[in-house]
């Protein structure tokens, strides 16, 4: 037989996995299978590989008693955040209900004692001047109580508002940050084993890992652009010029090359933004949704 | 702790109850830390990935989907807080690990005979454990998770958050390196 297998096609055929899985995946199995009884070069590569991997046995972990699960929870029980930091919303729902219970209370008195304090002749007086200037400050968009000033609650404007799409309280908001920084942490990762690669050599695995990380970042940079999310946008953008770079450098790589590739990562102080964003994307998801989040697209990383 | 049961004492912890996440420790601890041995080779790296894991977990908990399995998400961080160990030690330590094949230490021979005793003597499997410590976090995970796990390259792919291709790599480039490395533990085989 001409052609022969991979070392790659034959490690997936020692642990029984199909070269390309789906249709015709035991086709392929039984076509190595027969090949590996013809061919002595590629009998002689599987034997190889499989008396490599038989001596690779799995060493006997330590054992633990039955208290072991008691004795780690004694040593992690202090360092868990606090239960009310970590699960906060509620408790802190239940204490900002209860100051605006306060403040709302407060206004009503006020509201009551301005009300007895005012001069009756004032309040029966509809052609009081005072009183006409009242009606038309309550149709002036500066005035807050004006359902058209932005600063007013009840706009959907305000980013205090759930409707407001920037608040987390929107639910698909809410799973793009988290996806985002999801994404980003994996593509530091990723970034930093380039920085980290202590030779130059084969970038293929690495570049696998990029081509997938770019494939998701162009989903999630469409979305935040379609959410008015620009500064994720943006710093997606950044990442996928790096990744793009990686993807299409030679798979070995020489050391110039990879020289170079570090600089551009360096020069934009990619690694960086990715981790500032990211954190940032945490605090969004960790904030509680019934308050305004710091909105990521007002603060630009440069 | 039947199914019921385990899905309100994971409700409770969701909820912030640490008396519950008591539970889940005690009720995953040998189990997590079977795996992170496994994972790190090393019983003092393999407690403080447990110790992690759990803080992680517990960090977490708030992302968790209930109508997911909590020991194959509490899986994901410990093999992910293995990787992340490594690789703190490696940098820490500034070991300049080849990432190269072409570099790949191969192992000197060793005065030893028939393949059955070569796979049981501790010199062997010592020769293994140095084998092992060659690869990058990443190959050294992925390989563990295939080989000894038995997990599929699917599987491993969403474990460590890669793309198929990159687990596959992964576990290619490790199975390499170990067939130079262990060559002439080979020779002696045959």
């Amino acid at each position: 037989m001409s052609t022969h297998y991979s070392e790659d096609d034959l490690t997936l055929y020692y642990y029984g996995e199909a070269p390309s899985a789906g249709f015709g995946a035991a086709r392929r199995k039984a076509d190595i299978e027969r090949h590996l009884q013809q061919c002595s070069d590629c009998a002689r590569l599987y034997r190889e590989i499989a008396d490599t991997l038989a001596m690779v046995v799995a060493e006997e972990a330590p054992e633990r008693g039955e208290r072991y699960g008691l004795e780690v929870w004694q040593r992690i029980r202090h360092q868990l955040p606090e239960a009310e930091a970590k699960f906060g919303w509620f408790t802190g729902f239940t204490k900002v209900a209860g100051l605006a219970a306060v403040a709302a209370m407060l206004v009503i008195a006020a509201f009551i004692a301005g009300r007895f304090s005012t001069n009756p002749s004032n309040l029966a007086n509809p052609a009081n001047p005072a009183n006409v200037a009242n009606s038309a400050n309550s149709a002036n968009p500066a005035n807050p109580a004006n359902p058209s000033n932005p600063s007013n609650p009840s706009n959907p404007a305000n980013p205090s508002n759930p409707s407001n799409p920037s608040n987390l309280g929107n639910p698909g908001l809410a799973l793009l940050v988290s996806d985002v920084a999801d994404h980003l942490e994996r593509s530091e990762r990723m970034l930093t084993d380039i920085m980290n690669t202590s030779n130059p050599g084969d970038i293929s695995m690495e570049q696998g890992w990029a081509e997938d990380l770019l494939s998701t970042s162009r989903l999630y940079r469409q979305d935040a652009v379609e959410a008015g999310e620009q500064s994720i946008a943006t710093i997606l953008d950044d990442v996928e010029r790096n990744l793009l770079e990686i993807v299409h450098s030679p798979s070995k790589i020489s050391a110039a090359d990879l020289e170079q590739l570090r600089r551009r990562i360096d020069a934009a102080a990619l690694l960086f933004k990715v981790r500032v964003m990211s954190e940032q994307l945490r605090d969004r998801e960790a904030a509680p949704a019934d308050r305004p989040s710091p909105r990521a697209s007002t603060s630009k990383i440069s | 702790m039947d199914a019921t049961e385990a899905a309100a004492v994971l409700a409770r912890a969701r909820q912030g109850d640490s008396e519950a996440f008591r539970e889940l420790v005690e009720r995953h601890g040998r189990n997590v830390f079977r795996l992170a041995f496994r994972m790190t080779g090393n019983e003092q790296d393999a407690e403080d990935v447990v110790q992690e894991a759990f803080l992680r977990a517990f960090r977490q908990l708030g992302r968790f989907e209930s109508r997911a399995n909590f020991g194959t998400w509490l899986y994901r961080i410990v093999a992910n807080c293995s990787v992340d160990l490594m690789r703190a030690k490696q940098s820490r330590h500034d070991i300049s690990r080849s990432e190269s094949l072409d570099d790949a230490v191969e192992l000197p021979a060793i005065d030893a005979a028939g393949p059955d005793r070569l796979a049981q003597s501790a010199e062997i499997q010592a020769r293994v454990r140095e084998a092992l410590s060659g690869l990058s976090p990443l190959e050294r995970a992925a390989f563990i998770l295939r080989h000894h796990e038995g997990r599929s390259i699917e599987e491993i792919s969403k474990t460590l958050d890669l793309g198929t291709s990159a687990a596959k790599h992964s576990v290619f480039r490790a199975v390499k390196k170990l067939r130079i490395a262990l060559a002439p533990l080979r020779s002696q085989e045959s």
